[in-house]
């Protein structure tokens, strides 16, 4: 029984959130959520359509015409030419778009190189696929950056795809346009595919152009580019996102997208039109909001520096700092005894009611750090810190 | 309130256009359909300037009674913010004295209800109407697909004897509510009896190649966009280049 599913796990974010959920003052900096609500404007394109009762029915399978050709629009900005009947898919959020692609790509015993830490999801969506997840660590002296001969030399007669996250969760990282062409000229060479998850692209803090594989036409039948509006318009409950790719790989993504939901929300996708045709002014608002946190944020661990040391991110809304210290094991039984982050998250939470994650969830460079979300407001920032350093104070 | 509001801006947004329009006298290309009117649009916007016209375009997708007078007078949405429709509504009036207004106006038309293609053409008075296909995309307002069209018939019998309406020959419903114009018809798509014919397309890895058969003439063009839409785009860029 359950031979598919014994090996997975709940993804250790949502596991922080349950955990955190039945505490009443708990704080969560855990779950990737923004603080903000949908934009007015999203939400009043969603009304316009509930009221002309057009949200009721399925849409097609691919997802509703009008928002694919705004998004083939969109990404012609970006320098990215995908047909949008048959290249771009609407999604159920960016998980179920790879999770369609993995299905679509891979064969159960293939390999999938993952450059880690990233997020959690990845790897039980690998494990769902029946691959092998093979890590190449992103190196931490040189800002979380990705050497791509180590990536190469990863590579066996079982790797299929190359599965990576730009910028990165949980690092912030940006992978430089040099790197992701290695990666081309890699994936080439070994007749691979790569699945690129460009879901924090909105959130860049200096004058770096994002370069996206997706833009380099002769891979564009090996690279499948997904994106979600959960991050950037603040729509994580709306579910929906979107992946393109070449109609080779797209149609068959297609069938597995059909066989586990049919279709993505149909209000979601209205929502999500609302997002490209008026959302812009509002990331712009969300991204000034979120610089300022990360500035609090990194201003607060600079004042618990003999306790933490970190990078500070170029993107996304995540800062992983690296736990300076040897933290007791006070929570016995509980299955994490070997893991510093771990220890140190279970404890902090069941003392503190404060939710953060542990690094050791983004893959093996991840142990020893914790992941901190300043997406969330700036009071519940500040008071987690206050709890942090009460908590620290304390040992 | 938010009702009186949006049909005074209505109102004061249609007669500025009008007036607008017969100061500057452009000449007025729409472009109608369920599908594909932004990319076409782009297309001939792009068409025209490289024959080094003076040409504007509505911005994104404009083209409902509020959108289409925007288009026209080059102005951004206010969405729902009051503050930003007050810039714009000032804004608005600066229009009127525009320096270097184009000489060609390429604009979306949207029907989405019945009586939107009526009230549009109260507004301008298009000499070109491109109709990129017709499906049933937007169809929830209308009793049936022959009310629909009736909203592009509605198009087609504005245009004056010395207009041109361009048409997709791979539709039967434009296929026949074309008969009914009384201007020329120049027809395009893979059917063999257009005007502008698509011969071949071959996808290359960065675009399509497209072999195109129009006034006797072979023409390949090369495109870096994908899809049959960029295609129909493609063929209208070719035609409307001889009448605008």
């Amino acid at each position: 029984m359950f031979e598919r599913t014994k090996n997975l796990k709940l993804s250790t974010i949502k596991d922080i959130e349950l955990r955190a959920s039945r505490l009443p003052d708990a704080i969560s900096l855990a779950q990737g959520i923004p603080s903000f609500d949908t934009p007015a404007c999203i939400k009043r394109r969603v009304e316009k359509a509930l009221k002309r009762g057009v949200v009721a029915k399925y849409s097609l399978t691919p997802g509703l015409p009008e928002l694919r050709e705004l998004i083939e629009i969109s990404l012609a900005k970006e320098n990215m030419f995908y047909d949008w009947q048959k290249e771009i898919i609407v999604t159920a959020g960016s998980i179920e778009a790879m999770s369609s692609a993995l299905l679509a790509l891979t064969n159960p015993g293939d390999e999938v190189i993952v450059p880690e830490p990233t997020y959690t999801s990845y790897l039980e969506i690998i494990k769902l696929a029946g691959c092998q997840p093979i890590f190449v660590p992103l190196d931490e002296s040189l800002n979380w950056q990705l050497d791509p001969d180590k990536l190469e030399e990863k590579i066996t007669d079982k790797t299929k795809v190359i599965f990576f996250c730009d910028p990165n969760n949980p690092t912030g990282t940006i992978f430089s346009k040099e790197q992701l062409q290695k990666i081309g000229s890699i994936i080439e060479k070994y007749n691979l595919y790569a699945i690129a998850d460009e879901v924090y692209k909105d959130f860049v803090y200096d004058s770096r152009q994002l370069f996206s594989l997706a833009e380099i036409p002769e891979l564009r039948n090996r690279v499948v580019r997904v994106f979600s509006f959960s991050k950037a318009y603040a729509m994580t409950g709306w579910r929906v996102g979107y992946a393109h790719s070449d109609e080779s790989i797209i149609q068959e993504m297609l069938k597995v997208h059909d066989s586990l939901v049919t279709c993505a929300p149909v209000i979601s996708q209205y929502a999500a039109m609302g997002a490209l045709e008026m959302g812009d002014s509002e990331v712009k608002i969300f991204k000034e909001q979120f610089l300022k946190r990360r500035e609090l944020v990194c201003k607060k661990l600079d004042d618990l520096n003999s306790y933490f040391t970190y990078i500070k991110p170029d993107s996304s809304y995540f800062v992983f700092p690296r736990l300076k210290f040897a933290f007791p094991n006070k929570n016995k039984n509980d299955g994490h005894e070997k893991s510093l982050s771990w220890r140190f998250v279970l404890d902090l939470l069941k003392e503190k009611q404060v939710a953060l994650v542990p690094g050791a969830a983004f893959g093996p460079s991840g142990e020893g750090h914790v992941r901190i979300n300043f997406g969330r407001n700036e009071k519940d920032i500040i008071e987690s810190f206050a709890r942090i350093d009460k908590y620290l104070q304390d040992l | 309130m938010k009702l009186i509001c949006r049909y005074l801006l209505k109102i004061y947004l249609k007669y500025l256009t009008k007036l607008v329009l017969f100061i500057h006298k452009p000449l007025i290309i729409v472009v109608a359909g369920s599908v594909n009117k932004y990319f076409v649009k782009e297309e001939i916007k792009r068409a025209l300037l490289a024959e080094g016209r003076l040409v504007r375009s509505s911005p994104k997708n404009f083209n409902t009674e509020i959108g289409l007078p925007l288009s026209v007078l080059y102005l951004p949405s206010g969405y729902n913010s009051y503050r930003r429709w007050h810039t714009i509504i000032f804004k608005a009036l600066k229009t009127i004295w525009q320096k270097n207004f184009p000489d060609i106006l390429v604009l979306e038309l949207g029907a989405s209800d019945p009586g939107d293609m009526n009230y549009l053409l109260t507004i301008i008075k298009p000499q070109m109407a491109v109709i990129t296909d017709l499906t049933q995309r937007y169809l929830e307002s209308f009793s049936d697909m022959n009310e629909l069209i009736e909203e592009y018939q509605n198009l087609i019998l504005s245009l004056p004897s010395s207009g041109v309406l361009v048409v997709n020959q791979d539709n039967n419903r434009l296929k026949d509510i074309a008969r009914n114009a009384k201007c020329k018809v120049v027809r395009f798509g893979f059917d063999e009896d257009s005007d502008c014919r698509i011969i071949s397309v071959e996808k290359q890895n960065k675009g399509q190649m497209i072999v195109l058969s129009y006034g006797r003439q072979e023409k390949k063009i090369v495109i870096n966009t994908f899809g049959q839409h960029h295609v129909y785009a493609a063929a209208v860029g070719t035609i409307i280049k001889d009448y605008a």
